[in-house]
C-alpha cells in the first residue's frame, strides 16, 4: 500500500510538473523577431540593466491586455521607447476591479522610485491619485490618457506636469453609428462599459446614436436601439452580459456596439452564436473575432507616443498643465477603412464624412449623456429601448 | 421560449454535472469543498490544451473545410483531458483526507485557495495577461452545433423541439446529461454504487463485510474531481467563450449548495440545478424573454427594478430551502476520517 501511495504521489507531482512546463514553453514564440513598428512584437517587459525604467504606464480597471483601451495606449509606449532606446515598465495598481486611490498613489510611487521620468496613466479614474502623487513628484511628468480637463492638485493650482489628453470619441461614435446605418442595419444596440459614468463611453455612445439618427434621416428608414450600461460596469467579461446580449441577437438586433474594454469578450461570444455583427471600441478589433465588422477608433497609441515624444523633444510646455483635445483633426479619431466589412457604405462616402467634420460643417453634440439620459437623443426616426 | 431553455441549460449543466460531483464525492464519505478549485484548474487545463491544439494546426483543416463531426471530436477529447487533469488534481484532497486523515474541510478549502493562485501564475506565464484565450476564433465559431450542420437551411424555421436542442447549443451540454445519468444509475443500481455509498454512512460496517474503504473513498474523490474538471471546463467553453481568468464566478461554491439543495440525491439536484439556472437566465435576459412568443416582452413591461430579476436566483433558493431543508439528510459518515479501531 505504501508503495503504490508513494507511486501516486510522484505521478501526481511529475503531472503537475508537465503541466507547469507545457505552460512555461509557450511564450517563447513571440519574441525572435522584433519589428519597431508593430507593437505585439515588443515585449511587454524588460529588464534594464540599472534597474530603472525611464517611461512608465499604469493601467486603468481591467487587464494590460484587453486588446483596447489599456493595451493601445501601452503600445504607444512600448513603440516609443522601443525606437529610441529607453527602458519601460508597466504597473497594475493592486486590487484589480476594486483598485482604490491608494492602490493607484501606490503603482503611481512605484514608478516614481523606479526611476520614471514620464509616467503614463490610462483612464479618468485615476484622478485623485494623480494629484497628490503628481503634486508630490513635480521632476516627473505625467500623461494622462483620457482626462477632458487641466489636473489641479489639492489647493487648486493647476499642475503643470500634468498632460490631460482626451479625445472627440463622439466623432468616432458618429462615424460608426452613421456608416452601419447607411450599410442597411436598422436594429441596432449599444452596450457600454463603466455603469454609464465613464465619460469618454457616454460621448462614444451619444455619437452613436447621433449618427445612426443622421442616416436614419437622410435614408428615411426607422431605427431602433438597445442601449444598456448594464454588467459592464467593470469592463470585465461576464455569463450575464453574454446570455442579456443573445437576447437581443434573438430579438432581431443585428449588431451591437461593444464600448468597453473586455466586454468585447461577451459581446463577440454572443454575436458568434446568433450570427450577428458587432462594433469595436478604441483599437481596430477586427483581428480578434470575425464579428467585429468594423471598430470605433480612438489613437491612444499615436496620442501617447506623440505626447512621450514632445517630453523628450523638450516641447512639454505645449502640453503640460493644459487638456489637449485630439480628435478628427489629428485623424485621431475614425473607422479603420482599410480592414471594415461594410459593402454599401463606400470608403468615399466615408471620406466625405470625415472631410466635411474636419471643415466644422458637420458637428457633432460631445454633451456626456449619463446613465439613462440618452433617452432624450430619440428623434422621429429613431427609438432607443434603454435596458436599464 | 426556445432562447430561454437553451441559455438555462447552459446555466444548469455545469451547476448540475459538478453537484453531482460532489455527491460522489460526499457519498463515499469525503466532504470535497474543493469542487471550485477543481473547476477552475479543470477550465484552465480544457483552455490550455484547446489553445495548444489550435496552436499546432491539428484541426485547422477540419476548421477550413467546416468539417463539425471532427470539430465535435476535439470538444470530446479536451472534455477528457479536462476531466483527467480534474482526476489527478482532486488526488491532492484524497490523499490528505484518506491518508493523513487531515481535516476535510481544510484540505478543500487549500486547493480552493491554490487553485485560482496557481491558475493565475502559469497564465500570467503562457499569455502574459490575466486572460487565458484560444488563439484563434471564437468558442462559438469552432464548437456550436447550428442548424445548418444538421441539414437544415439557413433561414429555415424549424419546429419547437429542433431550434431549442439542435440549433445553437454545445455538445457539451448532452454529453453532460448523458454522464450525470450513467452515473446516477451506477450510484444507485451496481455493486459499486451501493458500495460507495456505504463507506459514506457506516465505513465501519463496510470494512467488516469486506470491502475495502479506503479504496471506495479514493474512487469517490477521483470520480469528483473528474467530473468538477470537466464541469470547470464546460463552464469556460459555454459562459466564458472558452477563456479561463482563474475565476469561475463561484460556480463551484453555488454547486454545493445545489447539491444539498438537492439533498444528495441525483434527480433533486437535476431539478435544483434548472431551477437555479432558470433564475439566474431571468434575471440576465428578463428585458430580451419572449415566453409565449406574441411578441411582447412581459416581463419588461412590468416595469420592476433590474436588481429585483438579479436577486430573483438566491431568494427562491432560499425559499425552498427554507420549506425543504427539515428533510435534508447528509451522508452520515461525511467528513469523518475512516479510522479502523473506531467502532
Amino acid at each position: 500500500m505504501k508503495k503504490f501511495l508513494a507511486l501516486l504521489l510522484a505521478l501526481v507531482m511529475v503531472l503537475s510538473l508537465a503541466a507547469c512546463g507545457g505552460g512555461g514553453s509557450a511564450p517563447a514564440e513571440g519574441d525572435k523577431t522584433t519589428d519597431a513598428s508593430d507593437p505585439d512584437s515588443i515585449e511587454d517587459s524588460v529588464t534594464a540593466s540599472d534597474n530603472t525604467y525611464e517611461v512608465a504606464f499604469i493601467t486603468d480597471v481591467g487587464q494590460l491586455k484587453d486588446k483596447s483601451f489599456n493595451q493601445g495606449t501601452y503600445d504607444g509606449v512600448k513603440l516609443y521607447a522601443a525606437a529610441n532606446g529607453k527602458d519601460y515598465k508597466y504597473y497594475q495598481p493592486a486590487n484589480g476591479d476594486q483598485a482604490t486611490d491608494d492602490d493607484r498613489v501606490k503603482a503611481m510611487q512605484d514608478a516614481v522610485d523606479g526611476g520614471a521620468e514620464i509616467i503614463v496613466a490610462a483612464g479618468f479614474m485615476q484622478e485623485t491619485a494623480m494629484m497628490s502623487v503628481a503634486a508630490a513628484n513635480p521632476d516627473v511628468k505625467f500623461v494622462f490618457i483620457d482626462c477632458d480637463h487641466p489636473v489641479a492638485d489639492a489647493n487648486g493650482a493647476v499642475l503643470d506636469n500634468v498632460a490631460a489628453i482626451s479625445f472627440q470619441e463622439e466623432q468616432s461614435g458618429y462615424l460608426a453609428g452613421y456608416a452601419v446605418v447607411k450599410e442597411g442595419y436598422t436594429q441596432l444596440g449599444f452596450a457600454g462599459g463603466g455603469g454609464g459614468t465613464n465619460p469618454a463611453c457616454c460621448r462614444y455612445g451619444y455619437g452613436y446614436v447621433q449618427g445612426a439618427a443622421a442616416a436614419a434621416e437622410e435614408m428615411g428608414v426607422d431605427v431602433s436601439i438597445n442601449y444598456t450600461w448594464q454588467y459592464g460596469d467593470t469592463f470585465s467579461a461576464s455569463p450575464e452580459l453574454q446570455t442579456m446580449i443573445s437576447g437581443w441577437y434573438e430579438n432581431g438586433i443585428e449588431i451591437v456596439f461593444s464600448c468597453g474594454g473586455s466586454i468585447f469578450q461577451s459581446i463577440t461570444a454572443a454575436a458568434a452564436e446568433n450570427e450577428g455583427d458587432v462594433i469595436g471600441v478604441d483599437v481596430d478589433q477586427s483581428f480578434e473575432s470575425d464579428t467585429v465588422v468594423t471598430s470605433a477608433l480612438k489613437g491612444l497609441t499615436e496620442a501617447t507616443t506623440w505626447a512621450i515624444g514632445k517630453f523628450y523633444n523638450d516641447e512639454w510646455a505645449d502640453i503640460g498643465g493644459v487638456n489637449t483635445v485630439r480628435g478628427i483633426n489629428d485623424d485621431s479619431v475614425g473607422l479603420p477603412t482599410a480592414t471594415w466589412s461594410l459593402e454599401n457604405f463606400s470608403v468615399d462616402e466615408y471620406n466625405t464624412l470625415v472631410s466635411s467634420l474636419k471643415d466644422g460643417t458637420l458637428k457633432v453634440d460631445n454633451s456626456v449623456l449619463a446613465g439613462g439620459d440618452i433617452v432624450q437623443a430619440a428623434t422621429d426616426h429613431v427609438t432607443i429601448n434603454y435596458v436599464g | 421560449m426556445s432562447f430561454l431553455i437553451r441559455q438555462t441549460l447552459i446555466y444548469a449543466v455545469p451547476l448540475m454535472i459538478v453537484a453531482l460531483a460532489g455527491v460522489f464525492a460526499e457519498r463515499s464519505g469525503i466532504i470535497n469543498l474543493a469542487l471550485e478549485g477543481i473547476m477552475i484548474f479543470g477550465a484552465f487545463v480544457g483552455v490550455l490544451f484547446v489553445r495548444l491544439v489550435q496552436q499546432w494546426g491539428w484541426f485547422d483543416v477540419a476548421k477550413q473545410m467546416d468539417n463539425w463531426v471532427a470539430l465535435q471530436g476535439f470538444v470530446l477529447m479536451t472534455m477528457v483531458v479536462a476531466a483527467v487533469l480534474g482526476a489527478v488534481f482532486s488526488l491532492l484532497l484524497a490523499f490528505a483526507a484518506i491518508n493523513l486523515r487531515a481535516d476535510q474541510t481544510i484540505g478543500g478549502t487549500a486547493l480552493n485557495l491554490m487553485a485560482p493562485a496557481l491558475v493565475l501564475f502559469l497564465i500570467r506565464l503562457i499569455a502574459n495577461q490575466n486572460t487565458l484565450q484560444m488563439a484563434t476564433g471564437d468558442a462559438a465559431s469552432w464548437f456550436m452545433l447550428k442548424k445548418t450542420m444538421f441539414g437544415f437551411d439557413k433561414n429555415a424555421e424549424l419546429g419547437f423541439f429542433a431550434s431549442t436542442f439542435l440549433d445553437k447549443v454545445y455538445l457539451t451540454t448532452y454529453v453532460c446529461i448523458l454522464v450525470f445519468v450513467i452515473l446516477s444509475i451506477i450510484l444507485y443500481k451496481t455493486r459499486f454504487g451501493l458500495r460507495l455509498r456505504s463507506c459514506g454512512e457506516n465505513p465501519q460496517a463496510a470494512d467488516s463485510l469486506g470491502i475495502n474503504v479506503v479504496k471506495m473513498r479514493y474512487a469517490g474523490v477521483t470520480i469528483s474531481g473528474a467530473l468538477a474538471g470537466m464541469g470547470g471546463f464546460v463552464y469556460a467553453l459555454t459562459t466564458a467563450n472558452c477563456a479561463s481568468t482563474g475565476d469561475v464566478a463561484g460556480f463551484g461554491f453555488l454547486a454545493l449548495a445545489v447539491m444539498i439543495f438537492g439533498n444528495w440525491k441525483p434527480l433533486n439536484i437535476a431539478g435544483a440545478a434548472m431551477l437555479f439556472g432558470l433564475f439566474k437566465c431571468i434575471a440576465a435576459a428578463y428585458a430580451s424573454l419572449d415566453i409565449n412568443g406574441d411578441g411582447v416582452f412581459l416581463l419588461a413591461n412590468l416595469g420592476l427594478n433590474a436588481n429585483f430579476y438579479r436577486l430573483l436566483p438566491y431568494l427562491v433558493t432560499l425559499l425552498v430551502l427554507a420549506f425543504t431543508s427539515k428533510s435534508s439528510r447528509a451522508p452520515k459518515a461525511e467528513g469523518i476520517p475512516y479510522d479502523k479501531g473506531q467502532r
